[in-house]
């Protein structure tokens, strides 16, 4: 049995006083907080700010803090995309034997790894995505597409005023988060034992071959829980392109922030959304873990 | 000897072959130096920001959320005082607005690496900021008021109170309050903060002594939150002009912007905003 292990046992009489006495001490933290802190509640104003009522229409439609929300699962879903395959590509490189390739993997790596990922973000945003976005011309393309066409980028990406911020954002949390990626596929790799390598070629495969029907699969088994960590990781780090003024969910925070003045309320709303879609994905990645470990035993 | 004028005659050659090459080059100087010209005036006009937003049909305008400037509605809407005059400014012209939300700390950098065309967010005119952008004339005047905490702060009536070692100000970063602080109260410490919400938070839970912020936002908080704050001023302690930002050298757009602001505010209708948001609360259903 490798990886996961499955313990069913019921609960103790200590558990349950441990969790009694934790719940305790959460009520009486909440308490000291509200009667030290100085602070006028009011929570009236944000369920407004997450649906509202739209009487034209005559249907409900989510606000801003849903609509930071949708953005904030679009920015971790694109960059988590394409940080899995730059980390894969990298850390294939990091696992070479050619010193240029690992020359390019290692420079990657510590290069992004060892920048605070807000300079990154900043020197992303006003140099590169500068340069790269007006050559390729993404913004006039989808200004000129259809009507409809816009509608369906507006679903999947942005809309199309806030289409070149939004995929530098992309571009920028991919590329931190690739590194790290890299790392994990690197070790992964390298957890393999020599003699699959050996095994593999004997049958015949080449390099290529062995990679994709050998060593991959059993490294993905072995990466599962850090990938899963830095996926998670993908989602919460997808905040700080809120300073680059992408409207995602910690953006749109602020903006309800400002507005309203009911600091503490958003905040905990906001944590609370990040909560549940971070805990999905701790889910999703258990599932997995399991369905994989069912495989192959 | 024959090969010595073989090399004469060739360098002759050479010299004549340069000297033609030079007269030419002169000529066509000269021919081209008045077609230049015009064509860099047409080049210029082709090139300002105010002619991109006539073809694109749409004014791009940055700014940040700032209560009664631009604030979220209920709705998600950008509504406030600065919303008002990008919109009647874009009306005038004839396009449509896109507002492009953008933190305070970077909206300088954002202008000049194009992420927007103008900025219409309540930036006031200082020295340092005309030396990074153009200015337009003041299309509106604040100020900055401070409000204070009732136990840490009692008995302090002037700004002279203030400025003392050992009291702490809260301010909002990259804002003009701290210009202000600095300039007021130079020995108070200054604690800066990303957002006004964070900077009002401390000032409620008595680590600061005072807040200072553009006006009326400090008269806001001290009449929300009785039992802690009160105001050591009547009014505000500074008058500060603000202006449309726009990138240095586009001399077209920025008389644009200061005929137009001259336009609306001879027709009273700036007065007349401005009196609607910073001297009623009319507005706040809209927001609460």
């Amino acid at each position: 049995m490798t990886g996961v292990y499955l313990v069913k046992k019921k609960s103790r009489l200590l558990d349950i006083m441990v969790t009694a006495a934790l719940l305790l001490f959460i009520a009486f933290v909440t308490y000291r907080v509200s009667a030290g802190l100085s602070y006028h509640w009011d929570w009236a104003v944000i369920p407004n700010y997450l649906f509202r009522w739209d009487a034209e229409k005559g249907k409900w439609v989510s606000n801003i803090l849903m609509q930071g929300f949708f953005t904030t699962i679009r920015l971790s879903f694109w960059s988590l995309i394409l940080a899995t395959l730059i980390g894969l590509v990298m850390g294939i490189l990091r696992t070479r034997e050619r010193l240029f390739f690992r020359l390019l993997g290692r420079s990657y790596v510590e290069l992004i790894r060892n920048i605070p990922p807000l300079v990154l973000v900043f020197i992303f945003y006003f140099f590169v995505s500068d340069q790269i976005m007006p050559l390729l011309g993404m913004e006039d393309f989808i200004r000129s597409r259809s009507e409809a066409g816009q509608q369906w980028v507006a679903l999947f990406f942005a809309p199309p005023s806030l289409f070149t911020s939004f995929m530098a954002g992309v571009f920028t949390v991919a590329l931190f988060q690739g590194a790290y990626i890299t790392e994990i596929v690197r070790a992964g790799i390298q957890a393999i034992e020599k003699g699959q390598w050996e095994a593999s070629a004997a049958l015949g495969l080449c390099w290529w071959q062995q990679m994709c029907f050998v060593i991959l699969p059993q490294a993905a088994r072995q990466v599962l829980p850090p990938l899963a960590n830095e996926f998670i990781n993908t989602i919460k780090y997808s905040s700080i392109v809120s300073i680059i003024s992408i409207q995602e969910l910690t953006f749109q925070g602020l903006q309800v922030i400002s507005s309203t003045q009911r600091t503490i309320e958003v905040w905990l709303t906001v944590s609370l959304m990040y909560l549940l879609l971070c805990f999905s994905v701790s889910l999703l990645a258990r599932r997995l873990e399991l369905t994989l470990a069912v495989k192959s035993v | 000897m024959l090969s010595k004028t073989h090399y004469r005659g060739e360098n002759m050659k050479k010299s004549a072959g340069v000297l033609f090459v030079l007269v030419l080059l002169a000529v066509t100087l000269l021919a081209a130096l008045p077609v230049t010209a015009g064509k860099l005036q047409k080049q210029l006009i082709a090139e300002s920001t105010i002619d991109q937003v006539m073809r694109r049909g749409v004014l791009r305008v940055g700014m940040d959320t700032f209560l009664p400037w631009a604030m979220k509605d209920k709705k998600g809407e950008l509504v406030g005082f600065e919303i008002d005059v990008a919109r009647r400014l874009a009306s005038d012209m004839g396009v449509k607005v896109e507002f492009v939300p953008t933190k305070w700390a970077g909206i300088i950098p954002a202008l000049l690496t194009g992420k927007f065309d103008v900025i219409i967010g309540g930036m006031g005119i200082q020295t340092r900021r005309a030396l990074k952008v153009n200015f337009s004339i003041p299309y509106d005047y604040s100020g900055m008021a401070i409000v204070a905490h009732k136990e840490k702060a009692a008995g302090f009536t002037g700004l002279e109170d203030f400025n003392r070692a050992g009291v702490e100000i809260a301010c909002k970063l990259g804002t003009t309050a701290v210009t202000a602080v600095k300039k007021y109260m130079p020995k108070a410490k200054l604690r800066l903060f990303d957002d006004e919400a964070q900077a009002y938070q401390e000032l409620r839970n008595g680590n600061v002594h005072a807040v200072v912020g553009s006006s009326p936002r400090p008269a806001y908080e001290a009449i929300k939150y009785q039992e802690t704050m009160f105001l050591p001023l009547k009014g505000n302690f500074t008058k500060e002009p603000i202006g449309f930002a726009v990138r240095k050298g586009d001399f077209d757009t920025l008389t644009f912007f200061n005929n137009w602001i001259t336009i609306v505010s001879h027709e009273g209708w700036l007065e007349e905003r401005h009196n609607y948001w910073f001297g009623t609360r009319e507005w706040a259903d809209l927001v609460e």
